[in-house]
């Protein structure tokens, strides 16, 4: 345990004032693209902080994937669909939704005051006063690892403890693809997807009978069996 | 840096995120408020995984980051549809299966 030095607490508060800043920046923008600018911004601040945190290949992936790929992915459609905003803020039932955000905003700061209080570190110098496990938690970490958060470690717990979030992820991942693509197809594409699946079916049951399940496969059985019999 | 002002950080971006979701009414804006959402989850992995001093917390950041990427992916691909059928991304307007 050492006490969080004065360089430290600048960078750490340099960045969190970006990343919340830019933060409602998003949300008060009525420009998308503005909107979409900030929130790169407040990702590059968080990479900033995973930095400090000694997760530094996290803090590359996340430029990478939120920054760069995520983001392009938002650009494209704002591009897309480039409307101008009416009315920013939508006043239907705006009371139900602002208490809605201000009981969230409770609840958080009444945990996170609880979990404070029951440590009470001195601001500043980081001691403890607060005992037991839940103070060692909360207090300025101990030193880590050279290794802690390379990518060599977390590789290895990517192939090692977590290998089966890993393999479910590629998984969910194809989901994501194959239901973007059917859910933005335009009624054209579908009707022709619709076409090409009707002739495969055909040229199927051409092929092999047998092969059709659903309404159609009584009839071709019949008709498979009519076949056989006709043969004997 | 105590990990408390991690998770302070953490849970002012979340309320932001929150308002984002709740407040604005462009699909658009709305879908981002969900990644910073999603964000401040992750900073307050990344804090504890600090904290404990193991990077199995990180692990978990970069499974969150794919669900990001995969949420992000379908939610616009509904946006597009949404907008193709009714030339609006206003969630007001966009009462179809609201009976």
């Amino acid at each position: 345990m050492q006490a969080a030095s004065f360089w430290q607490s600048m960078v750490f508060l340099v960045l969190s004032a970006i990343t919340l800043g830019l933060a409602v920046f998003t949300i008060t923008r009525t420009n998308p693209v503005a909107a979409v600018m900030s929130l790169v911004g407040t990702f590059v601040g968080l990479a900033g902080i995973y930095a400090s945190l000694s997760a530094h290949f996290l803090a590359i992936m996340q430029v990478a994937v939120y920054a760069g790929a995520i983001m392009v992915l938002f650009i494209f459609v704002v591009m897309i669909l480039n409307r101008d905003e009416v009315a920013p803020v939508s006043w239907r039932g705006i009371l139900s939704r602002g208490l809605g955000v201000v009981t969230t905003a409770w609840a958080f700061s009444f945990v996170t005051l609880l979990v404070v209080r029951a440590v009470s570190p001195a601001v500043g110098d980081g001691k403890i006063e607060g005992s037991g496990a839940l103070a060692k938690l909360l207090g300025v970490p101990a030193d880590v690892d050279v290794a802690f958060g390379t990518v060599k470690s977390i590789g290895k717990g990517l192939f090692t403890d977590f290998v089966f979030p890993f393999e479910a992820i590629s998984v969910l991942l194809l989901v994501a693809i194959v239901g973007g693509l059917v859910v933005s197809r335009s009624a054209k594409q579908e009707h022709h997807a619709e076409a090409v699946a009707d002739r495969d079916k055909a040229v199927r049951a051409q092929i092999r009978p047998s092969s059709i399940v659903g309404a159609g496969a009584e009839e071709a059985d019949a008709a498979h069996s009519h076949a056989a019999a006709e043969h004997h | 840096m105590p990990t408390t002002y991690y998770l302070m950080l953490s849970f002012a971006l979340f309320v932001v995120g929150t308002a984002g979701v709740l407040l604005r009414r462009n699909a658009l804006i709305v879908l981002m408020g969900i990644e910073l959402q999603l964000n401040a989850g992750n900073l307050a992995f990344v804090a504890f995984s600090r904290a404990i001093g193991n990077d199995g917390g990180q692990v978990f950041t970069f499974f969150v980051i794919a669900l990001a990427a995969a949420e992000a992916a379908v939610g616009l691909a509904i946006l597009v549809g949404l907008y193709r059928q009714q030339q609006t991304v206003n969630l007001d307007e966009a009462r179809l299966m609201r009976g």
